[in-house]
């Protein structure tokens, strides 16, 4: 028993000093204070400041269309990546295994840094010192670090899967085409969704690849663009976090709530309830 | 004479990619209807031709005729033949109802199209007229051809074409099933497997019975003309394996089409098949009705496989006279006089007799009851002989044996001897086989010589002087020449390798142990190993027989 | 002959993406690193970083703090992960997500929340840039630590360790016998996962230390900053080498260390 409070104890301990940094930027996001520390009584106005605040506003579209468009091209590529891979020759596969590995273990600055460097090379060299960096410059950089996680999610669900569903598909008169689609596809969708999920989550993390193959683009205009994580970076070198933007922490603490409360309540639920609803639905229509 | 055979395959053989021969020249005709069972070892080869058969492997060479037509590399999805899989392979995420109607919703069916009165529609068929024409084009140019021949053809031709113009022909399309004729049809296939209510139910909420049953109405509803079964009650319990033996049997006899059935269960393959045929490393050892097989086993492996088996080393010693635990008996096969044989007993085929009439006396040195009967295992000399019978005696007394003559089965031996007919002598004057150097009187190539301080062989006189490096030579080593060395790891140990294959012969273990390059030693051993151990060999190195497969002269130096 | 579709064809898109932007940028990497500003071959950029004393301090600098973080995040993290994944204490995989949480917001906005929290308590990078610095280190790369751990611990052999004890081992030789050996996989996954990051980390210290702590991140970041392609490339070569040598010493357990962050969903 004691130790049982013992190990209680030790647990709640660091989770709360983990939490105390953001659970302070909340509390302090319902006050109007220049600084924490002071509060100045309770008050939304740092709320309606966030939304008035075009430079945060512009970061926030700007890293949310990223992380859509770069997670999906991460989930098609990684996806399409590990099923073929998963059905190639065992040299082939160990070749490509190898490579997909190199954005997993190397450090994120050196593949930023990689990347930079052949487009300044390419710019100068070929395109006759054009700048190369855009928005898609940052995408490939994007794809880069997200798309070997992909990879890595759908290939357990590859190896779990029993190879004689996909021969059984051929059996009963499936064209390999059919049978990837309607078999395969359906087996390993766990993996392909938890893929999406890490890259997006990537994506929005990302500060040294956005910093590094970031162009003019997007809403930003004609300026760099600049995501969440830049902005932050750029305001925090200069002092504290601005005011208005601990009520979007506050925000986005909420919606990582939600999704994971989301996600784990529909861990447990199979697709079956809905395959069953189909069928009573069509027998009622007969 | 062919033409009732559903299913052929002719000197088929598969070779993977990393060399390694699964299925070594099979050859089986099977005729409609039949229940042909794959038996033999895990790794035998049964499921690859199995795999061959229903489209998952293409044969490396050879061809597999369905009604006399190659089917050697059609695709899968293109052959009218339906597999039941070792774990059913059901689809997780699909219900009972849709897993069985998957085939049938892919189904389509070729169907007249018919105007408002019924009356076929008819149409000019251009495809077919290209086609012609395409043929014609390419006779045209044709330049190893006579032109009178050239000409009778293209004139065939030009009337083809013409006729094909001018006659509409009935038109065709490619039709779906209705939704109601697939649910009559999977009504129908769950009713043939029992599992009528289970229409909506979820794959995981099965058990491994149902779910096995689904499998086969899942095969059986597309109307296969061949049903494969890839060992199917492999994952079931024993009592309930026992069920659906009789329930497959059955419906074998209702549906009437062909199944082909692979299991490594002799029991299993022995209730339910027409024919049997039994596998061992890639090649059939022998094709035959159930009882066939067992009253006839046609090599050991068969007889060791097929029921339990009492295996002894024999000498035929006169016509229809052969000799095994030291007495003569009277058997129904001739061999050659002196030739060793391997002699098979049924347990069941011994029977206990008084000891005054008994043709062979042992100790009895254990006793296991089994229910309808009891086993005995019975010393004589040094060999063991297991019976069977209904009778209780004594542990330790003396029991007194009959075996009648059509009870002896005599086989002859499939090895005597290790011969390596592409060995080859290196520079230390070892012979290699496989790769392996093996230590070995080099001067026994020549009577009488010995070997100088370079390692050179010198004939008797001392005149001659000859280096064996590079030599071709067939060596021979006997089975009982071979030791096991446990420790691999140790440096008597010759070559290692794993037991691929193994027979009790009375009072002693046959062996073949197989090496990484595929190279086979045959021995024998008191010790007991199991199938798959990883042991080492060493041969001591005067018994290993060299013979030089050129004439010595050449060697000479 | 006809085209034949076949599932291995599907791996080429990602196959040619993966060459494009990640094998040949790594070559423009080991060119730039040997070349000067005009593109002929030149041994500069090595002999600048092995003759400035302040470039090997940022070497040793950034492997002492790389060391210190991973021992003080696996010593935390060690019996957390222990607790979370023993079903006398947990049961819930709630306990587990609430660890991984912090992960999901921004990390520069929750570096940026430290360093305020942390010049609010007094400890100030302007003055104790050292201190600030660790604790940031540490508050962010904990989860990581944990949740390889978790999944190690989650697979230990009960039996194993019920047999550790029956044949007569005590708590501690239980410990040190049977439950730490299963768990080295997971250990050397964890410390894979904040070595290498730490050394390359750029915002943490720049933002925990207000700029006075330079790590390897921050020195290849001002490279880039500043257009010095040559220098930083030759740095980034160096980064990679240590890499490559972290990967060749604990190359048996690098399937694992995928799993922990997969695991995160």
């Amino acid at each position: 028993m004691v130790k049982k409070i013992f190990a209680y104890s030790y647990v709640y301990l660091i989770l709360f000093l983990m939490y105390v940094p953001i659970l302070t930027l909340i509390v302090f996001s319902f006050t109007n204070a220049t600084y924490i520390g002071t509060w100045n009584g309770f008050d939304l106005s740092l709320y309606q400041k966030l939304f008035e605040s075009e430079e945060i506003m512009i970061a926030l579209g700007n890293t949310i269309i990223i992380a859509i468009i770069s997670a999906v091209c991460s989930t098609v590529l990684g996806t399409l990546g590990a099923v073929g891979v998963f059905y190639s020759k065992k040299t082939s596969r160990a070749i490509f295994e190898n490579i997909n590995q190199i954005p997993v273990v190397n450090a994120e600055i050196v593949m930023a840094l990689s990347l930079v460097v052949m487009f300044v090379f390419i710019g100068n060299k070929i395109f006759a010192g054009a700048n190369l960096f855009s928005f898609w410059t940052l995408l490939a950089g994007h794809i880069v670090i997200s798309a070997p996680f992909v990879y890595l999610n759908v290939k357990p669900k590859l190896q779990q899967m029993d190879p004689s569903l996909y021969e059984a598909a051929l059996d009963l008169g499936c064209t390999p085409r059919k049978a990837l689609w309607r078999i395969t596809l359906p087996e390993i969708l766990p993996g392909i969704f938890s893929g999406f999920m890490l890259a997006i989550t990537l994506s929005l993390d990302d500060f040294i690849v956005t910093a590094f193959t970031r162009g003019s683009g997007l809403l930003s205009g004609a300026g760099n663009i600049e995501t969440l994580s830049t902005l932050v970076q750029a305001k925090i070198k200069k002092g504290p976090i601005p005011p208005e933007m601990r009520p979007l922490t506050t925000i986005i603490f909420i919606i990582v709530v939600l999704v994971v409360l989301f996600i784990s309540l529909n861990r447990n639920k199979g697709i079956s309830s809905k395959v069953k609803n189909r069928r009573k639905l069509r027998e009622r229509a007969e | 004479m062919e033409d009732n055979y559903i299913i052929e395959l002719k000197n088929v053989s598969k070779i993977f990619d990393d060399d390694t021969i699964a299925v070594d020249n099979f050859n089986l005709y099977v005729r409609k209807g039949e229940f042909v069972t794959f038996l033999g070892p895990s790794g035998c080869g049964k499921s690859t031709t199995l795999r061959m058969i229903a489209g998952f492997d293409f044969p490396s060479t050879g061809e597999i005729l369905l009604n006399g037509k190659d089917i050697s590399n059609l695709p899968p999805n293109k052959r009218p033949i339906n597999m039941v899989f070792q774990r059913y392979a059901l689809f997780p995420h699909l219900d009972v109802y849709d897993n069985v109607a998957f085939g049938l919703k892919l189904k389509r069916i070729k169907t007249q199209i018919k105007d408002e009165n019924g009356n076929p529609v008819l149409k000019i068929d251009h495809k077919l007229i290209r086609e012609l024409k395409t043929e014609y084009r390419v006779i045209k140019r044709k330049k190893h051809m006579s032109d009178e021949e050239k000409n009778e053809k293209l004139k065939a031709l030009e009337e083809k074409i013409k006729t094909a113009k001018e006659t509409p022909v009935p038109t065709y399309k490619l039709n779906k099933l209705s939704t109601k004729e697939i649910d009559a049809k999977v009504a129908r296939a769950l009713k043939i497997v029992d599992l009528e209510a289970l229409e909506d139910r979820d794959i995981s909420t099965l058990s491994g019975g149902q779910q096995q049953r689904v499998a086969i109405a899942r095969a059986i509803v597309n109307e296969p003309e061949i049903l494969l079964l890839d060992e199917p009650l492999g994952a079931l319990d024993l009592k309930m394996r026992k069920d659906m033996q009789i329930e497959l049997k059955e419906m074998h006899k209702k549906l009437g089409i062909t199944f082909i059935y692979v299991t490594h269960d002799q029991e299993e393959a022995l209730t339910m098949s027409d024919t049997i045929v039994v596998m061992n490393d890639g090649e059939i050892q022998q094709i035959g009705s159930p009882k066939k097989i067992y009253d006839e086993p046609k090599n050991a492996f068969v007889a060791d496989f097929i029921g339990e088996s009492n295996i002894y080393n024999g000498t035929m010693i006169g016509p229809k006279t052969v000799r095994f635990l030291d007495h003569n008996f009277t058997c129904l096969d001739d061999y050659a006089l002196n030739e060793k044989v391997d002699v098979v007993i049924r347990p069941e085929d011994i029977t206990f007799v008084d000891e005054k009439d008994a043709m062979i006396k042992g100790k009895i040195v254990t006793k296991i009851f089994k229910g309808v009967n009891y086993q005995y295992t019975i010393m004589i000399g040094k060999n063991e002989v297991i019976v069977k019978s209904t009778k209780s005696y004594e542990l330790d007394s003396i029991a007194g044996l009959h075996i009648e003559p059509d009870g002896i089965h005599i086989m002859k031996k499939d090895f005597t001897m290790n011969v390596y007919t592409d060995a080859w002598i290196d520079k230390n004057n070892n012979v290699m086989i496989d790769d392996v150097p093996f230590e070995c009187v080099i001067t026994q190539l020549l009577p009488g010589s010995s070997i100088d301080e370079d390692g050179y062989v010198v004939s008797k006189d001392g005149q001659h002087k000859y280096d064996f490096n590079d030599a071709d030579v067939v060596a021979e080593i006997p089975l009982d020449k071979i030791d096991v060395v446990d420790d691999i790891e140790s440096d008597e140990c010759e070559v290692v390798g794993e037991i691929v294959d193994l027979i009790y012969v009375g009072d002693h273990y046959r062996y073949i142990l197989r090496t990484e390059n595929e190279e086979d030693f045959v021995f024998v051993s008191t010790y007991s190993y199991n199938l798959n151990d990883t042991i080492g060999l060493k041969v001591k190195k005067e018994d290993i027989k060299l013979r030089l497969k050129k004439e010595v002269t050449e060697y000479e130096i | 002959m006809r085209f034949r579709f076949q599932r291995k064809y599907l791996c080429i898109p990602y196959f040619l993406f993966l060459i494009l932007f990640v094998v040949v940028p790594i070559f423009f990497i080991v060119y730039y690193a040997f070349t000067d500003g005009t593109g002929n071959f030149s041994w500069n950029a090595l002999v600048e970083f092995f003759t400035t004393t302040n470039k090997i301090n940022v070497l040793v600098m950034s492997l002492l703090f790389s060391t210190l973080n991973t021992i003080v995040c696996l010593l935390i993290g060690y019996p957390i992960a222990y607790i979370l994944a023993n079903k006398k204490y947990n049961k819930s995989y709630v306990l587990v997500l609430l660890f991984v949480m912090p992960m999901w917001i921004n990390f520069v906005l929750r570096t940026g929340a430290t360093r305020d929290v942390l010049t609010w308590l007094g400890i100030n990078g302007g003055t104790t840039p050292y201190i600030a610095t660790m604790i940031g280190l540490v508050y962010n790369y904990l989860p990581f630590v944990i949740l390889p751990l978790y999944t190690t611990m989650l697979k230990l052999d009960k039996s194993q360790i019920e047999a550790a004890s029956d044949l007569g081992c005590n708590r501690i030789q239980v410990f040190t016998k049977s439950i730490f050996p299963q768990t080295v996989p997971g250990v050397i996954a964890a410390a894979q996962m904040v070595f290498m990051p730490t050394m390359s980390s750029y915002v943490i210290p720049e933002t925990l230390s207000e700029g006075k702590i330079v790590l390897f991140g921050n020195s290849i970041y001002l490279g880039f900053a500043n257009n010095q392609w040559n220098s930083s490339s030759f740095m980034a070569i160096i980064m990679l080498l240590i890499i490559g040598i972290s990967m060749f010493v604990t190359r048996n357990f690098t399937e694992k260390e995928d799993e922990g962050r997969a695991n995160a969903w």
